[in-house]
Formats: C-alpha cells, sequence, structure tokens
C-alpha cells in the first residue's frame, strides 16, 4: 500500500516537473498575430484600416490574457485567428489605399506625358509654318484664319486666258519644292477673276485656271492628293472692280495652305 | 487476523458512509448532466439568431459582389463554411460555438470583399502604368522630342 502511494507521488511530482521544464506547445495562431497586428500598427498607411487594426489587437490582447491565464486552446486560437483575419483585412486595405494612389499618380503622370506631347506637337507645328513661310518668304503670303493664303496675282496668265505664261515657272517650281517639303500640308489653288465678262465665263475660266496651276504643281512632283483646284469667279474679289488697278488685283489665284492634320494619339482618350 | 479484524469493522463503516455520500454524488452529478443537456437542448438566444442571419445575408451579399471572381474565392469559401457551423450550432443550441462561428464568417467575408477589392486596385494601377508607358512610346514616334 505503501509503495503504491510511493509510485503515485512519484508519478505525480515527475508530471509536475515535466510540466514546468517543458516548452509551451507552440500556438500558430497566436504568433502570426503577434507578428502581424503591430507591423501594422507601425504602417504609414494605418489609418486606412484604423477599424481593423483596432478589432485586431483586441482580439490578440485578448488571446494573450486567455495565453496567460492557460485557457482552452481552443479560446486562444478563436481569438487568435481572428485577430489574423482582421490583420489580414487591415492588410488587403491599405494595399488598395497604396494602389489607388498609384493609378492617381498615374493618371497625373499621364496627363503630363499628353501636355509634352501637345507642346512638342506645337513647336513642330510652329516650325513647319515657319519653315513653309520662310521659303515663300518673297511670295505673297499672308497668314489668314484659313491658314497660309499665298496669292499669285494675274501674272501668271495672259487676259481671258487659262494658259501659264512662261514667266510664272519659276515661282511654280519654288511652290512645288515647298509642297514636296512640306508634304504633310495640303494646299487649296482657288481661281478667282474680276466682274468683266458674264459670270457663266468668269466661273469657267477661274477653274480652268486653277485647275492650270494644279496641274503644273502635279507635273513637278507634287501629289494629287495634297493639292485640290477650285474656281470662285468673280464673287470673292478682294478690291474694287471700279478701277484697273482693283481689277487687276482681282484675277488672281491663292493657295491657301491647311494645317497639317496630325494621326490622333491614339491612347488620348477620356 | 483476530487483530485485525475490528479494524476492518471500522473501516467498514466508514466505507459505507462513503458509499452512501458518493451516491449522491452521483445523483447529483447526474442532475447537473442532465440539467446540462436540457439546457443545451434549449434554443440559443434571439441575438445570436439574428446575428447568423445577419451573418448570411452578408455572405450572400459578398457573394454577389465578387461574382466569378478569383480573388477572395477562398475567403469566400470559409466563410461559407463558418456559416453553415453556425448555423449548425443555432440547431443544435450551441449559443457560443454558433456566436463563434458567425463572427468568424463575417470576418471571412470581410476579408473576401477586402481581397478583391486590393485585386481590383492593384490591375487599374498596373493598367495605367503600362498605359503610360504606351502612350509615352506612342508620343515619342509621333512627335518625337527634340535632341
Amino acid at each position: 500500500m505503501k509503495s503504491d502511494h510511493r509510485i503515485i507521488l512519484s508519478l505525480a511530482v515527475a508530471a509536475v516537473l515535466s510540466a514546468c521544464s517543458a516548452v509551451p506547445e507552440r500556438n500558430e495562431p497566436l504568433e502570426a498575430a503577434r507578428t502581424m497586428v503591430p507591423q501594422l500598427e507601425k504602417s504609414p498607411r494605418a489609418g486606412v484600416a484604423a477599424t481593423d487594426i483596432s478589432n485586431a489587437r483586441k482580439s490578440l490582447d485578448a488571446a494573450n490574457r486567455l495565453a496567460e491565464s492557460k485557457a482552452k486552446v481552443t479560446d486562444i486560437e478563436y481569438e487568435a485567428g481572428n485577430a489574423v483575419t482582421s490583420a489580414q483585412i487591415a492588410h488587403e486595405k491599405i494595399l488598395t489605399a497604396e494602389a489607388t494612389e498609384e493609378s492617381a499618380r498615374g493618371a497625373a503622370q499621364r496627363q503630363v506625358v499628353l501636355a509634352e506631347a501637345r507642346g512638342r506637337e506645337a513647336q513642330a507645328s510652329e516650325r513647319r509654318v515657319e519653315s513653309l513661310e520662310a521659303q515663300l518668304a518673297d511670295l505673297k503670303v499672308k497668314k489668314t484664319e484659313r491658314g497660309l493664303v499665298l496669292t499669285l496675282g494675274d501674272v501668271l496668265f495672259d487676259t481671258g486666258q487659262a494658259t501659264l505664261k512662261s514667266d510664272a515657272h519659276g515661282t511654280l517650281d519654288r511652290l512645288a519644292m515647298a509642297l514636296r517639303e512640306n508634304s504633310a500640308r495640303k494646299a487649296l489653288i482657288e481661281g478667282h477673276t474680276d466682274n468683266v465678262g458674264s459670270d457663266v465665263s468668269n466661273q469657267g475660266l477661274s477653274e480652268r485656271r486653277a485647275q492650270a496651276v494644279q496641274s503644273a504643281l502635279m507635273e513637278r512632283g507634287v501629289a494629287r492628293n495634297q493639292i485640290s483646284a477650285l474656281g470662285k469667279g468673280e464673287n470673292f474679289p478682294v478690291a474694287t472692280n471700279d478701277s484697273a488697278e482693283g481689277r487687276q488685283s482681282n484675277r488672281r489665284v491663292e493657295l491657301i495652305f491647311t494645317e497639317e492634320q496630325q494621326p490622333r494619339i491614339a491612347a488620348d482618350q477620356p | 487476523m483476530n487483530q485485525s479484524t475490528p479494524v476492518r469493522r471500522q473501516q467498514t463503516l466508514p466505507q459505507a458512509s462513503a458509499n452512501h455520500s458518493s451516491k449522491n454524488v452521483v445523483a447529483v452529478a447526474l442532475g447537473i448532466g442532465l440539467f446540462g443537456t436540457l439546457s443545451a437542448c434549449s434554443q440559443v438566444s434571439t441575438a445570436t439568431k439574428e446575428r447568423v442571419t445577419e451573418t448570411e445575408s452578408w455572405v450572400q451579399q459578398t457573394q454577389q459582389t465578387l461574382g466569378n471572381s478569383e480573388h477572395g474565392a477562398v475567403e469566400l469559401q470559409q466563410a461559407k463554411e463558418k456559416l453553415g457551423s453556425a448555423k449548425s450550432a443555432v440547431e443544435k443550441g450551441q449559443e457560443q460555438q454558433a456566436l463563434r462561428s458567425a463572427t468568424q464568417a463575417h470576418l471571412y467575408a470581410d476579408l473576401a470583399v477586402a481581397k478583391s477589392q486590393s485585386a481590383n486596385a492593384r490591375k487599374t494601377a498596373n493598367d495605367v502604368l503600362a498605359g503610360i508607358d504606351v502612350l509615352r512610346q506612342e508620343t515619342e514616334r509621333t512627335t518625337p522630342t527634340q535632341r
């Protein structure tokens, strides 16, 4: 009987000692929560997930208290698990905030890229205009709302004729060269007359003269799709038809250089 | 042997008494057990039931929000499983288990939504950044920087 007691006592002491000396079993959810929650609390973006971080902290504190009081593992794991899940929610919210900020920065950056491109395009356009202007500097060129307008007086044609005079060739050579070098620029050729003669004959004459200039430019290598011809007759005088000088001004061919059509930047969508 | 007999008798009397009191203890324990069983069979509180119902609604809402998105799908499944546990616990009258499972289901549903939103935001950001590169290349092609 005595020996039984001794055995039981020895076993009990051994059990107590082993319980005291054994390393406490590692609780994975609790360890995970202990790692995650403080990290999130330190995050500079903790504010976007304040409620979730607070919930995670409460659950972690509860889990720690339960662990200290050696409560049931299931109870500890329940609180620790909630702490981990709340921390994960907070983490995802922080990632969302980061990505949203990146998108906003990206949108601003996109506007900068577009603005730079527009600036470069404006400069290039200006250079092209300057180039064309320089090339045609000694001709009668005016900047108007319609674009650059070059007026060729009646020196190109004999009176009532649509055949180009030989004197016109030098001017046409230079015009053709300027158009070839600025192949993206379109030119509209308009024929105009004074009011001598009938409307119908003046209309026909203006059309033939415009076409004569168009043909001459095409013969000099200007692309067909770059130039178009139109007769305006006597309807758009630039001076009075009551004087010889005024009528001379009205007998003219104008070349209107339109602005270059740039290909639209595909990504420049709203 | 003769000396030991009275001793045994002396032991017998308290033993009888102990037997009697242990019967009482058993009876009390049985009573408590029966009470506990009856308590367990009783319904859980209205508040807990409402909590489970509310969680069910939230999980369904989350399901609709996520649709077929793969982001948050795992967490949504966990939410559904916990909701199932909560409902089962309600049927069994397990108050604490029902409440805990409902809480966990709610948290998993929250996590599913957060993961889905995070993935969407990341995709948007990546698209914006990739778009800038494309735009930069395209504008450089159409309007090259003067060097």
